[in-house]
């Protein structure tokens, strides 16, 4: 009896195991970084499926309704007649001065109807093509909204809220995620290569010389201190403060900021031992923070390359680009240069590979920049944490 | 030693007042100090940083204005050129042909048109909306577009055409969005503490009714379990979602009302402006913009006296809009302030929730662990379940 049960559990609880490991594989999965790329990447295509259908299918149920909005008015001949009224009608007193300043204005109108359709933009099934809808949703969800596109029909505008409801935090989320693993990595890049820990004699020797001079400085300070110790009459000591210099500073009259980076100082150990250098190596490698000076310079200069690859794509000049690249990345999004004005003009075969890799820049800076605001913001801590350290060394010596 | 230390620390936290008050400060450095902290803290404050976004707003609209004025406009020169270039050959077609033979003329006429619609089209294509840039960076609209660029919403219905407006905006934006942001953080965090605290009394105060009846009952026994929990409110995000859903519909008949959109529109304007996403395809003050039309008005009404009263209204509408725009922009600042607020409380509330989540999750586990051991079990499967 108490065997087949045993048998029993033995097989089902393994199952039951199983999906939920299955299950906890797919969320983590899911909350990862390429889940979470593949799921902003579905989310826009979706929303561009959706879009271009409701505002294709809402623009041919309103030409059903109300099909006088759309005939094409031939302003050009509407023109005409106006001008030959205007001939017929000052013919019997040419007056020349009058006729021409009448015909400027009936041209001036004239601009101004031309003026106006070509700021409504061309029709709707161009406008809407398959990546037209797609830049319009990513637009959405990371807040640029440059506003080329922009949907006409109401239906088209409530699921634009919805959609950005949904997207915006999940677009948050990628930020979030990505940047993290960037920040990660880009440190670990930093911390090996710059810092040279990759080859491991290049580190050791930096760091013997780095506490070969820390040790100088030490001994230096140390006569310093010696030599003003006996030359003030009421200090009774300072040679052995520096070995117990917590201790002893507590009570101590004069404890100078001096003596403060002394004691800060003779922390480094004097041994060179080679367990000792290896772990120091090893271990701050988290410890490391990218100064700021990098990280603005990743910036800048991913700024500038996206500048050259779009003037070569869209024949901007270089203060265009990056003038276009700075204001999508920062997400303000004017509008008034978008990758897709020739995209999606153009015909549908060639549109594809410059409009993805144009997304795909977009999607890349926005991760990048929000690695950099990442490493900058450890960066400020870090040294926030030194200056009130500082700070703090300072009043107490200036209260004393 | 010590007694240095704790009197240091308060400082460094930011409470002066208490400390301050109990030294007495005779020695002007530490006067100079205590001010110097006082206002270090004060520009930290709501009000600091919100005068500086104001000031900095302003500041950068002047210099837009400055920068973009300068800007000599040859495309409308261009375009006045053309015009009367067209119109000398319409003339000149008209001389010739001397309406005897219309189909000629007509013609003629037509491909000239075509011409000129041909010239029109090209140069609108680099830009030309037809304003002249002077009218274009009034005040007001320097004004909105300096926060369209600060806060990221970028409406881009007007935008820098001169090279230096443009570099000038890749600066201005670099300084201002961190400064945006720590608006952003700030009001978020007052305007959270605010709420809730308010949120906090209004329960207690519902509380308390509800307290009284059950005093009756309990007797002593409840005094406990309203303390408990008066500890444990958080604002729910329902609240928040409330608060929101009120001002934007508040915005939606503003703008309604003002710009004469439809509620949709404006409820579409309202949401895109809010989430940063700023198409631009609406804008307030967009009417404001024509000062030629109020030009004209106002010309047509020193004309003839007997003008129709709507136009007189129409100017004094017009004439009130500065007001409206500065409406408009602390509708704008607020806005994101409630956002940043909403924010704050929402993630406090999923931290708790999802603690309690977990909590709950695992006294599940266990409970079915528990259910599962009972069932069905005998000593080898305990020893085995304890072992996950």
């Amino acid at each position: 009896m108490s065997s087949r049960r045993s048998s029993f559990r033995r097989r089902e609880k393994p199952a039951f195991e199983r999906f939920k490991d299955h299950c906890r594989h797919f969320t983590a999965f899911m909350f990862s970084n390429v889940g979470i790329i593949l799921l902003v990447t579905f989310y826009t295509i979706g929303g561009a499926f959706v879009f271009q259908a409701i505002e294709i299918f809402e623009n041919e149920k309103m030409k059903i309704i109300k099909p006088h909005r759309f005939i094409e008015r031939n302003f050009s001949g509407d023109c005409l007649n106006r001008i030959w009224e205007l001939t017929a009608e000052n013919i019997s007193f040419f007056d020349r001065q009058v006729y021409r300043k009448r015909v400027n204005d009936a041209l001036l109108d004239y601009q101004r109807a031309v003026v106006k359709k070509q700021l409504l933009g061309p029709d709707v099934d161009h406008q809407w093509s398959f990546s037209g809808a797609f830049l319009y949703s990513l637009t959405v969800i990371t807040t640029i909204g440059y506003g080329n596109i922009t949907p006409s029909s109401d239906w088209g505008k409530l699921v634009t809220i919805l959609y950005a409801i949904i997207g915006m935090p999940l677009f948050l989320l990628y930020l979030s995620n990505i940047g993290d693993v960037l920040a990660k990595s880009f440190k670990w890049i930093y911390s090996k290569v710059c810092l040279c820990r990759i080859c491991p004699g290049v580190a050791k020797r930096r760091i013997i010389r780095e506490r070969r001079k820390l040790r100088q400085l030490a001994r230096a300070l140390q006569l310093h201190q010696m030599e003003s110790a006996r030359g003030g009459s009421s200090s009774s000591y300072s040679s052995n403060s520096n070995s117990t210099s917590n201790s002893s500073s507590s009570s101590s009259s004069d404890y100078t900021k001096s003596s403060v980076q002394t004691s800060s100082v003779l922390d480094v150990p004097y041994t060179d031992s080679d367990s000792d250098i290896e772990r120091e190596i090893r271990g701050s490698t988290d410890e490391i923070t990218v100064p700021l000076t990098v990280c603005v310079f990743v910036m800048v200069s991913y700024i500038l390359s996206g500048a050259i690859l779009f003037g070569r794509w869209e024949d901007w000049n270089y203060l265009d680009g990056s003038y276009f690249c700075f204001i999508s990345l920062s997400s303000i999004g004017f509008g008034d240069l978008v990758p897709g004005d020739r995209v999606i003009t153009a015909d549908k075969d060639k549109v594809e590979v410059s409009f993805i890799l144009c997304a795909v820049y977009l999607l890349l800076g926005m991760a990048l920049i929000a690695m950099c605001f990442n490493l900058m913001q450890e960066q400020v801590i870090h040294n926030m944490r030194a200056i009130k350290r500082g700070f703090k060394a300072c009043f107490r010596c200036r209260s004393s | 030693m010590s007694h240095k230390f704790q009197r240091n620390s308060p400082q460094m936290l930011g409470v002066a007042s208490t400390v301050s008050s109990t030294t007495p400060s005779n020695q002007p450095r530490k006067r100079v100090k205590r001010c110097c902290r006082n206002f270090v803290t004060f520009m930290c404050t709501q009000v600091g940083v919100g005068a500086l976004i104001v000031v900095y707003a302003i500041f950068g609209a002047l210099t837009f204005m400055h920068i973009e004025r300068e800007f000599v406009d040859t495309t409308t020169a261009h375009v006045l050129e053309l015009r009367q270039n067209f119109s000398q050959r319409l003339w000149n077609i008209t001389e010739e042909h001397n309406l005897i033979d219309k189909p000629l003329w007509v013609n003629e006429t037509n491909s000239v048109l075509r011409e000129y619609q041909a010239e029109i089209a090209a140069i609108i294509k680099n830009g030309y909306v037809g304003r002249s840039p002077a009218d274009m960076w009034s005040f007001p609209a320097a004004l909105m577009f300096c926060l369209s660029v600060i806060t990221m919403i970028g409406y881009g219905n007007m935008v820098p055409r001169t090279p230096w407006g443009k570099g000038f905006t890749v600066i201005y934006a670099t300084f201002g969005i961190p400064l945006y942001i720590l608006y952003f953080l700030n009001m978020g965090r007052v305007l959270a503490r605010s709420f809730k605290f308010l949120y906090r009394s209004l329960h207690d105060c519902t509380q308390e009714k509800n307290y009284d009846a059950r005093l009756e009952a309990l007797e002593g026994g409840g005094s406990l379990g309203a303390l408990t929990l008066r500890k444990k409110i958080i604002v729910p995000s329902t609240a928040c979602l409330w608060v929101i859903m009120f001002y934007i519909l508040t915005g939606t008949i503003m703008f309604a009302n003002w710009e004469k959109w439809s509620f949709l529109n404006s409820f579409y304007f309202c949401m895109t402006s809010l989430c940063k996403i700023g198409f631009g395809d609406f804008v307030p003050g967009a009417s404001l913009t024509t000062a030629a039309d109020v030009d004209a008005a106002t010309q047509k009404l020193r004309e003839d006296i007997a003008a129709d009263p709507n136009e007189v209204s129409e100017l004094q509408r017009i004439a009130d809009q500065h007001s409206k725009l500065a409406i408009n922009f602390i509708y704008m600042l607020l806005g994101m302030g409630l956002v940043a607020m909403c924010r704050n409380l929402m993630r406090e509330e999923v931290r708790v929730k999802l603690k309690e989540m977990k909590e709950d999750t695992k006294l599940c586990v266990e409970d079915t662990r528990l259910r599962f051991v009972g069932c069905c079990g005998d000593p080898r499967d305990l020893y085995e379940n304890d072992y996950y």
